[in-house]
């Protein structure tokens, strides 16, 4: 029993900062052998902060860890790896153009490899832990879950005593789920400690031993998970009205009534990603799209913007204001007002190394709404600083590289650059991935302001609560297409998600 | 792009299909309604001297909201439409091809032979709808899947006895709405509401409806209903471009097997599949393709959807043909089903 209680890894103190922001803010914390750990808290508590210190991805601004009682520092993941450390983060890390296989094997390869072999015991392994994966297949031909299998498959392969998993059930269904649980029940039992980062507090309650909950870079709440219960998980949590506010079920009497149909999607089909889809859109209403990853809603509004090419033939037709439109490049959909928001904004969605300033301006030439032909440099500043008061867009001033902005005000910049378009439609993908709790507050303030306008507006999330806090209407996305709509009066967390997954 | 018009020619047409959203968001409304009737092939519902009278084969009924049915009268043929005036005059349309106006026979001429709906007009002209040539109106399949476009609107004047054609060439007119203008009508093969005025003069209302309309009636509140009796769907859309394929169907098949619309369906194992994974797990998926389903339409004056009342893929109360409003409750005759279905108007959001 007194193995079972020794303590692996002990972090004291320990606090991280950007930029002079805390991200963790004196945080205490320990990993029992054989344990299970969940850590929770909102987006932005620094749960993933933390366990990036422990996982040698960050380095720790000032206090201490302790590994087998021993002080140490690692400076890049595979040193931790190498010390038995290994984490399997929300964003796959693996190599899209490898196989399976040749993931798994991937740093501990020999000098020469029988590619055979190495196919062999790969199924073996994968079918020790029960995943139904092919070892010879692409890892870019995967789809999110399957790709999250092989990350759990590459922790667990290279025998860490330490696994961290970030958010790891998000993309499973549930039957995948139960086969996760049954997986981090073996490993336990084998003696791998394993810190569980999850938003489901239900899944935290079954399977974790010990809760940790932090709020804000703080811990405020460690101890036995029987001394926790739905209730006080969320109290701890949240600390604060703010989350209560912001993910609270839409009033009846607050849902917009849908104004004309603006745009009318119909057996839309991009190869098998995106099948058969037909919805309409309407003006001055938030039309919510929900659906797992890979089921084709962020491909389907991609294609409705230009981004990507519906099928050459019955790839379906696109109408705006009853007529039949086919785009080959986003700019022909932003000069008709159809503007979307990526979800992936580092590669799509700013110039990083640019400034706010530039960032914004650039939205504004690629509508073709610039007054003059020559870049006016003061034309720049102006519309940079009447976009960052109107979207509070916090810096140190409109000169301030994007790179160096916290998530949330860059996730403003992008908005800014599509709003400085003047769109009719504005889609948002993923409007409040990697923000912190006072800017998803802000901005979804910005995108109800829009609808209030009487644009048509799409949000498209992965997140419910966010999308029954802000949709008038629900469409559930499932392989490619609509399969239900919903009303937020109407629908709860299970309808939906059941649409979402059946 | 200017290279759009060229590269639809290697593209071909897109031929969708609109969603079901907005105005006809799916619900189980139709499902959800108490039965009033279960009558066999009941077709058409009309408020006649303050009762609901309904069609049912080669009957007529008249029906109390509580669902006690009192037998009128017995034709030698079945009906196929009603009209009922606000003075009082019942005209009925047998399959035989003969109309009925007040128990007394009217002759028609030979080009009517198919007749789907009657309207009484304001100033109490009888409308008449001829959904095609040369077939009886329970063959309308035979007419989607050749494609006619032989139907005709034909008016017969207040004190006249001759019917005038008003307008041809029409995709199966099915439904009628009367004002003193003109008439409604509703095109079911171009799933759309075209308005014919008294000098026949064609124009469209409501385009792109979601599935093949039936009939029309006045609503209380100015508006009107519109019954849908069949849904499209892409399987049929692809049939019904594949004029040699259509051809064989309709040679060697026989037309309750077709892969053609239908009132009701899943009722025999030799029906085609409706572009397959109609059941996962053991259930029937709502929003699978249907070759029938039942939808009731709201429309408001100006003939444009509002709301909308569903039995969806996995309902039974398929094949709406008619709905009559009255005294706050609709009367809706599910043809597929074999059932008078009921709802109270407020209930349609």
């Amino acid at each position: 029993m007194a193995a079972a209680n020794e303590i692996i890894v002990h972090l004291e103190n320990v606090t991280k900062e950007y930029r002079g922001v805390p991200a963790v803010k004196n945080v205490s914390f320990d990993l029992r052998k054989g344990e299970v750990h969940a850590l929770l808290g909102e987006n932005g508590a620094g749960k993933s902060t933390l366990t990036k210190i422990i996982a040698g991805v960050v380095e720790r601004t000032s206090g201490t860890m302790t590994h087998h009682g021993k002080e140490v520092s690692y400076g890049s993941p595979y040193q931790a790896l190498d010390a038995g450390i290994a984490m399997v983060f929300q964003e796959t890390s693996l190599v899209p153009s490898m196989t399976v296989a040749q993931n798994l094997y991937l740093g501990t390869e020999g000098f020469l490899n029988r590619l055979r072999g190495i196919y062999i015991s790969a199924q073996q392994f994968l079918q020790s832990l029960n995943f139904p994966v092919d070892p010879t297949a692409m890892v870019e031909t995967l789809g999110a879950a399957k790709k999250q299998m092989v990350e759990i498959a590459r922790a667990v392969h290279h025998n860490a005593e330490i696994i961290i998993f970030d958010e790891p059930t998000a993309t499973l269904t549930p039957e995948e789920k139960r086969h996760f649980f049954a997986l981090v029940r073996r490993l336990k039992a084998r003696g791998v400690s394993i810190v569980f980062i999850s938003h489901a507090l239900e899944e935290a309650l079954a399977i974790a031993d010990r809760i940790t909950i932090l709020r804000d870079g703080e811990l405020v709440a460690s101890g036995d998970t029987s001394e926790f219960d739905r209730e006080k998980i969320i109290a701890a949590m949240v600390g604060r009205t703010l989350t209560g506010e912001l993910y609270r079920k839409r009033d009846s009497s607050t849902i917009r009534k849908p104004g004309k149909k603006v745009l009318s999607v119909q057996d839309l089909s991009m190869s098998n990603v995106v099948r058969n889809n037909s919805f309409s859109i309407f003006e001055g209403q938030i039309t919510g799209v929900f659906g797992l990853i890979g089921s084709g809603r962020t491909e389907t509004f991609k294609v409705v913007s230009g981004i990507y090419k519906r099928d050459f033939k019955r790839g379906g037709s696109v109408e705006l204001d009853d007529k039949p439109v086919r785009y080959y490049v986003p700019r022909e959909a932003v000069k008709d007002g159809i503007v979307y928001v990526t979800e992936d904004r580092k590669s799509e969605g700013f110039f990083e190394t640019m400034s706010i300033a530039e960032n914004i301006f650039g939205g504004l030439l690629s509508a073709d709404r610039e007054k003059s032909s020559i870049i006016s440099m003061s034309e720049m500043h102006k519309l940079a600083v009447e976009w960052t008061s109107k979207l509070n867009i916090r810096a140190i001033n409109d000169n301030a590289r994007v790179v160096e902005l916290s998530g949330g005000n860059q996730q403003k910049v992008v908005i800014g650059k599509g709003l400085v378009q003047e769109p009719r439609v504005v889609i948002f993908d993923e409007p409040t991935r990697g923000v912190d709790v006072g800017a998803i507050a802000e901005i979804h303030q910005i995108i109800n302001e829009l609808a209030d306008r009487g644009l048509a507006v799409v949000v498209i999330s992965s997140y419910l609560p966010e999308i029954m806090n802000l949709s008038d209407r629900i469409l559930v996305c499932r392989q490619g297409r609509i399969v239900e709509e919903f009303s937020p009066g109407d629908s709860t967390e299970a309808k939906i998600m059941y649409a979402a997954v059946h | 792009m200017i290279f759009d018009p060229i590269l639809d020619l290697f593209r071909g047409k897109a031929v969708t299909i609109p969603p079901l959203d907005g105005a006809f968001r799916p619900n189980q409304a139709l499902d959800d309604a108490p039965l009033i009737a279960t009558l066999h092939d009941v077709d058409n519902a009309v408020v006649h001297d303050g009762q609901i009278v309904v069609s049912s084969g080669r009957k007529l009924l008249s029906i109390s909201s509580a669902g006690q049915q009192q037998l009128l009268q017995t034709f030698d043929a079945e009906i196929c439409a009603m009209a009922a005036s606000a003075s009082g005059t019942l005209a009925i349309a047998l399959v035989s091809g003969a109309l009925v106006l007040d128990r007394e026979a009217l002759p028609l001429p030979g080009e009517i032979s198919c007749i789907t709906a009657l309207a009484f007009a304001p100033d109490g002209a009888l409308w008449l709808a001829n959904g095609a040539d040369g077939i009886a109106p329970d063959q309308w399949a035979r007419d989607l899947m050749s494609k006619g476009r032989s139907g005709s609107v034909w008016k017969i004047e207040p004190g006249s006895r001759a019917p005038r054609k008003v307008a041809g060439g029409l995709a199966f007119p099915y439904g009628l709405l009367a004002n003193s203008d003109g008439v409604a009508v509703s095109e079911a093969w171009h799933h759309r509401i075209v308005s014919i005025s008294a000098s026949g003069r064609v124009g469209t209302v409501a385009d792109n409806l979601p599935g093949y309309p039936a009939r029309l009636s006045r609503a209380a509140d100015g508006g009107a209903w519109l019954s849908i009796f069949a849904p499209r769907n892409r399987l049929i859309e692809f049939v019904l471009q594949e004029q040699r394929y259509r051809e064989d169907m309709m040679a060697s098949v026989p037309p309750e097997f077709w892969i053609a619309p239908s009132l009701s369906s899943g009722t025999s194992f030799l029906e085609p599949l409706q572009c397959g994974g109609i059941k996962t797990m053991g259930i029937h998926k709502p929003w699978s393709p249907s070759r029938s389903y039942g939808l009731v339409v709201k429309l408001d004056a100006r003939l444009q959807p509002l709301s909308s009342l569903h039995s969806r893929a996995d309902g039974i109360r398929h094949g709406t043909t008619s709905v009559a409003e009255h005294e706050g409750r609709l009367f809706i005759t599910c043809k597929g089903a074999g059932m008078l279905v009921s709802t109270d108007v407020a209930e349609v959001r």
